[in-house]
Formats: C-alpha cells, sequence, structure tokens
C-alpha cells in the first residue's frame, strides 16, 4: 500500500540519519571506513532509500555504559541513544546482498568536504553512476562529532538524495531529509530530536503535503529505566484525505556485559533482535521478525568474523527462508583498497547471486 | 622427473572443465613454442611437422577469457604421478547448478611439457552427463583419439580419429557420430603440410550425410608463424576464420580474431589481451567484441596457498546484460 510504503520509507531515512549524528571529521570517518557500509550504500532498499554512499556508518556504540560513568553511579541514568538505533548493533553483523560489479572511489578534499564516485554494473536491478558528497561544518560539539552535516547524492538517472543535520542547542537536533525519484520527489521530512539526561525523544514530520491535505506524523520516546534497561515507545499517525490512522509499538532493550537483546512490539508485528559478542573477534546477531501484514515471520542468524591481522572481515547469515549468505571483505594494503566478494544462495528458490566490489580510499 | 603436478600448475585455464568442446588437450600445442625450441624441428633443415588440425588457432584463442560465470570451486588432487582427480562444485544464477567430478590417467609416466602423452580422461556430472576420451599412441607416429559425450542418458557425441603424424605433414581422419540405424555419419578429413619453415598449408574436407540430404564442405587453411606472431587464415565455403597473434614482450600477448559465417550470415571480430605479471602471482586476460562483448578475467595466484583466485565479469553492451564470475582452484 501507498501509505505503508511511504512511511516506511520515512522509518529507512531517519534510520540512516541517525547514525549520521555521530559521524565524526570526514576524514577520520573515510580512512578505515569499514566497507560494508560504502559497499550499501547504494544498496537502495525497497527503492526508496539507500544511505548516501562513500558515507561510512562508523561503530557508534549505542549501548550506554551498563556501569556507572561518574561518582554518583546509582543516581545518573546514561541516555538511551536514539530509538533508531536500538536494533542496529545486530542488524551490523549480517552481510549485505551482493550483486554485479561495483567499484567505488572514495577521495577527501578536506577536513570538512568528502566526495564519492560510484559506478554499478548489476545482473538484476540497474546500472549506473553515482556521485555522493559529504560536508561536515565547524561547529564542534564533542570529539567526534561536528555540526552542520549536510550529505547529498546523485544518480545517473537525475535521483537525488540530500539530508542536512545541525545541532540547533546543546540538547535538540535537527534534521531536514529529501528524497526524489528521477524528478518526483519522494520524500521529504523533517524532524526533531531532544536529548535529556536520561531520556530521548523525537518527532518527525514526513510528506507534509498542504495541498492534498496529507502528512505523516512520528513521535518517539526512549528512556533509561535502570542503567541496563531502557523502555520506549513509537506512535504514529498518518491522515490523508479519506483516511486517518495511528500505529504505536513499544520497545525494550536490556543490555549485558557483552550482548544486548532488544524486542520492539506493536501493531504491526513484532522484531526481536539479539546481539552477542563472543571475543574480539566473533560476533553473533539472531532476529526474529514477525508481521501481521504480510502474516509470515522470519528468524535469520548471523555472524561476523573479525580477523585483523589479515585485514579480513567475514559475514556470514543463515536464514530461516533457506537463504545462505556471505560476505568477505579483504583490505590490500598497501594500496588503499578493499576487496568485497559476496554470495547469496537462496535453497527455496533455487537462485543464486554473486557479485565482487572494489573500494578505494 | 615429469609428473602430473606439472600439468596443475598452470594458470587455472586447464582447469575449466571442457564442457564447451573438446578439452585442452596435450596434443594441441603450438609446435613453435616460444620458450623453448620447436618440438619437430631436426637440426638437419628439415621442415617440422605441423601439430594437428585443432591447434592452428590456439595460441590466438589461449590469449582470450573464458566466459566465466557465479561461483565455482575446484578442488585438484593428484593421487600418483599417473592419476589426478578433481571435484568442481559450480553455483551458477542462470544455469542448474551441479557437482562435476574429473578423473585422468595418463598411459606413461614420461610426461614433460614438451611432450604428448596418451591419457584417458573423463568426467561425470552429478545429473548424469559423462564425457569421455581415450587419446592412445597406437605406433610412434599414429594416435587415435576417441570422444564420447553424453547429456544425462542421451549419447550427443561419439566420435573416432586417426592421426598419423608424418615427418612434415600430419594427416587425420574423424568420424564423427556413426549412426547405422539412422543411417547418419560425419566423416572429417585433415591435411597439413609444411612448406617452409614458418609457412604451413593444409586443408579439411567436412562430410555430412543423413537419411535425406548429404553434403560435403572443403575449407583451405594456411599458417605464418614468425619468432613473434602467428597468422592463421581458414577459408571455405561454410565461412572464413582468420586469426593473429603477437607476443609483444614477455608479459603481454594480443590476439585478434575474425569469423565469418555463411550459414547465420555473421561476422564477428575480437581483440584479446593477456597481461602476465609473474611477481605478482597474477594473470589478466582482457577481450573486446564487434558483438559490444567487453569482458576480463583475472587470476591470481594466492601464494603460500596452493589455491587461484579467479574474478571475472562478461558485459554485453548491446543487451545489457553483465555476467560475474568467482572461482577458486584449489591444489
Amino acid at each position: 500500500m501507498l501509505l505503508a510504503d511511504s512511511f516506511t520509507g520515512c522509518w529507512l531515512i531517519s534510520k540512516v540519519c541517525y547514525s549520521l549524528k555521530s559521524m565524526g571529521s570526514v576524514l577520520a570517518a573515510s580512512s578505515p571506513s569499514p566497507a560494508p557500509a560504502a559497499a550499501g550504500g547504494s544498496q537502495g532498499v525497497s527503492g526508496l532509500v539507500s544511505v548516501p554512499p562513500g558515507f561510512s556508518m562508523p561503530s557508534v556504540s549505542s549501548v550506554p555504559p551498563t556501569s556507572g560513568s561518574g561518582a554518583d553511579a546509582d543516581s545518573t541514568l546514561p541516555n538511551p541513544g536514539t530509538y533508531e538505533e536500538c536494533h542496529r548493533k545486530c542488524k551490523e553483523v549480517f552481510p549485505l546482498q551482493m550483486d554485479g560489479v561495483r567499484l567505488v572511489v572514495n577521495k577527501g578534499l578536506s577536513n570538512h568536504f568528502q566526495v564519492c564516485h560510484t559506478v554499478t554494473l548489476s545482473t538484476l536491478g540497474e546500472s549506473g553512476y553515482r556521485f555522493g558528497s559529504t560536508y561536515v561544518g565547524s561547529k564542534q560539539i564533542g570529539p567526534a562529532e561536528s555540526f552542520p552535516v549536510m550529505v547529498g547524492d546523485m544518480d545517473n538517472t537525475g535521483s537525488l538524495n540530500a539530508q542536512i543535520i545541525h545541532q540547533l542547542t546543546s540538547t535538540v537536533r535537527s534534521k531536514i531529509a529529501m528524497q526524489t525519484q528521477q524528478h518526483k520527489f519522494v520524500n521529504w521530512q523533517c524532524d526533531m530530536e531532544c536529548r535529556g539526561e536520561d531520556f530521548t525523544s523525537a518527532v518527525t514530520l514526513g510528506n507534509p503535503d498542504v495541498l492534498v491535505g496529507s502528512g505523516i506524523l512520528v513521535g518517539h520516546y526512549l528512556q533509561s529505566i535502570t542503567p541496563a534497561l531502557a523502555l520506549g515507545g513509537e506512535l504514529v499517525y498518518h491522515n490523508r484525505p479519506g483516511e486517518e490512522g495511528a500505529v504505536t509499538s513499544l520497545l525494550g532493550r536490556y543490555t549485558g556485559d557483552n550482548y544486548v537483546a532488544t524486542l520492539t512490539l506493536g501493531g504491526a508485528g513484532a522484531h526481536a533482535t539479539y546481539y552477542h559478542k563472543a571475543n574480539d573477534q566473533l560476533q553473533i546477531g539472531v532476529e526474529f521478525e514477525a508481521s501481521t501484514r504480510m502474516q509470515e515471520t522470519s528468524t535469520s542468524l548471523g555472524y561476523q568474523l573479525d580477523v585483523p591481522k589479515a585485514n579480513l572481515l567475514f559475514k556470514g547469515t543463515v536464514d530461516s527462508n533457506w537463504m545462505v549468505g556471505a560476505t568477505l571483505e579483504k583490505k590490500l594494503l598497501p594500496l588503499p583498497l578493499t576487496l568485497a566478494l559476496g554470495a547469496l544462495l537462496n535453497h527455496r528458490k533455487n537462485k543464486f547471486q554473486c557479485g565482487f566490489g572494489v573500494t578505494i580510499g | 622427473m615429469g609428473s602430473v603436478l606439472a600439468l596443475s600448475s598452470g594458470p587455472g585455464h586447464q582447469n575449466w572443465p571442457f564442457s564447451t568442446d573438446r578439452p585442452p588437450s596435450r596434443w594441441d600445442a603450438h609446435p613453435a613454442h616460444w620458450d623453448s625450441p620447436p618440438r619437430w624441428e631436426r637440426r638437419d633443415g628439415r621442415l617440422p611437422n605441423p601439430g594437428s588440425f585443432h591447434s592452428l588457432h590456439r595460441s590466438c584463442k589461449d590469449v582470450f577469457p573464458q566466459q566465466i560465470e557465479g561461483v565455482k570451486m575446484i578442488l585438484n588432487k593428484t593421487l600418483s604421478s599417473f592419476f589426478k582427480i578433481s571435484h568442481a562444485l559450480h553455483l551458477s544464477a542462470v544455469s542448474p547448478s551441479y557437482y562435476r567430478f574429473h578423473v585422468e590417467h595418463l598411459q606413461s609416466d614420461d610426461y614433460s611439457k614438451d611432450k604428448d602423452a596418451p591419457a584417458l580422461i573423463g568426467e561425470m556430472d552429478s545429473s548424469g552427463s559423462l564425457n569421455a576420451h581415450a587419446l592412445l599412441h597406437l605406433t610412434e607416429r599414429v594416435r587415435a583419439r576417441t570422444v564420447f559425450q553424453t547429456q544425462q542418458s542421451q549419447f550427443v557425441t561419439w566420435q573416432f580419429e586417426t592421426e598419423y603424424r608424418g615427418n612434415d605433414f600430419t594427416a587425420a581422419v574423424t568420424v564423427a557420430n556413426p549412426d547405422v540405424l539412422r543411417e547418419s555419419v560425419i566423416l572429417v578429413a585433415h591435411f597439413l603440410q609444411s612448406v617452409s619453415s614458418g609457412l604451413v598449408l593444409g586443408g579439411e574436407l567436412v562430410y555430412h550425410r543423413g537419411r535425406a540430404e548429404e553434403g560435403g564442405i572443403l575449407t583451405l587453411a594456411g599458417q605464418y608463424s614468425r619468432p613473434n606472431w602467428v597468422a592463421t587464415l581458414n577459408a571455405g565455403k561454410g565461412g572464413a576464420h582468420a586469426s593473429y597473434y603477437h607476443r609483444a614482450n614477455k608479459q603481454i600477448q594480443v590476439g585478434v580474431e575474425f569469423e565469418a559465417s555463411t550459414r547465420t550470415q555473421e561476422t564477428t571480430t575480437s581483440f584479446g589481451y593477456q597481461m602476465e605479471l609473474p611477481e605478482a602471482n597474477m594473470v589478466f586476460r582482457g577481450m573486446i567484441n564487434s558483438r559490444c562483448i567487453i569482458g576480463g578475467v583475472l587470476e591470481k595466484r594466492l601464494t603460500p596457498l596452493p589455491a587461484t583466485l579467479i574474478m571475472g565479469a562478461f558485459v554485453n553492451h548491446r543487451g545489457d546484460k553483465l555476467q560475474v564470475g568467482l572461482g577458486i582452484n584449489v591444489g
């Protein structure tokens, strides 16, 4: 349904953008950038949204420190992070689907400016060229955060993705995002996030259309109950001429020493993830999704093996849909080159796809 | 000490299965081998044996990359100096995936790069398709080859070839798919004669007979070789095939090929090159075609592991299609 897709699109954009918030200086982000994020840059999810390429998602620890960070450990609860990041740690363990050939060239022009060229030759989808650029301003909030952040990328067909994130006050951050599919505007949204001492709340206004009288309003709230437990909720209200409705869901997240368990329950279904860090090299994630709209459930197991001595990163996944996939990334030192190989096999449909990519810079 | 290990250490080429056509037979190497004196050259100034008819275009064809698709893993195992097996597993996006078992048995122990060796080669697919070749040296000058190919349970090819290698000529007769019940047969006769030290002339006569029709096609062939290049031409009623191979230096080899067919009424020109970087253990082959196909295959030996990684992609710009392949050869 169009409406469902459009607010799914919102999700995806906001998921992307909340990760932008902790991007440090552009050059620092680009040098040992984890290639999966850059490679996954142009993998549009459901064709609506894509993480701007060349934009690396730095290892943001959305897991708050479990032991008290200050002298008054009993009374200070840490800020729980944002609503979108709760499931992220588990999702990062899973490999990306690779298809065809991809060449990514990242170039840092200065401390503030970075550009990225991506050429994709695809067997299933469209081949094309994408140009992305990132600008980070000079208002330094913390050691790894500078604002404003402006990210844009343009396709060879003319599709544009643009985001601007800015820190308005010490607790309020705002973001505006736009997305077009060739010449048509598909997504335009604005949101405001307020981070308190032990809570985070955000309001997003998506696709407001004054002429038609439609729009989507999303409210998030996440509160730290104990240093390990965070509870929160989300309310989505959509309005169109002729129909209006609201969907609510609740979120709970529990953080242990080396694991994070998150559960989201709502009218649209349930989503549970479990992330476990076995040791420095091995991380495991288990994900369970149930959707009331499509009336189906799926469970996935993913693991990530990191061998820094061999400059190797291996991710594998097994799915309840009889899908097996893996991605291998290797840094070819001394060149600033990363080679990524990936394959996905769907046993049920007997379909196979493989791809490889090279990231330079 | 010649051993089968010498066979398997070449770049991945020989390990690709012969699903396309005949296997890279040891008979088919070009007689003028660049790094060592030609095999049949005699000191007394007599003309060398021209080799077999199938190998006329081979030095140019070896430069071109082979079409690669999906993920292929090949495991080679040498059981003894006579016996070699290999397991191949292919996961493909366009064709069904398969497992293939390949076995080679050499008839004699004295194999080395310069000598041909008779052998028995067999290959079996997970779908039941069989590919069997027997190469035999009947006498010093007479060789026989038998080929059987089945597609699951049906026989597709069964052919018998006899070749006589004289001092400066080669003559071969092949009987392909003789079928007594359907009264059909294909007879092929080849003849190649060394005319001078660089020039080889010859011809091929194909006679096919079926229940309703019969016919013959004559093709003339000529090849001129110099130390650095080889030019070959086949021309006849069925079409023309011209190839030019040039070795620029130790690392770069270039090939140009032109094919014209009267049956399909079309022509194709291809340009290919091969770049070898032995210090980096890498071989790269690229090609571009008049059918707007561009392809490249990179093979890298992952020392110290006895493994070779192969990555390749072919783009057909006219149909906007892409084929990507990854392969790993172990052993």
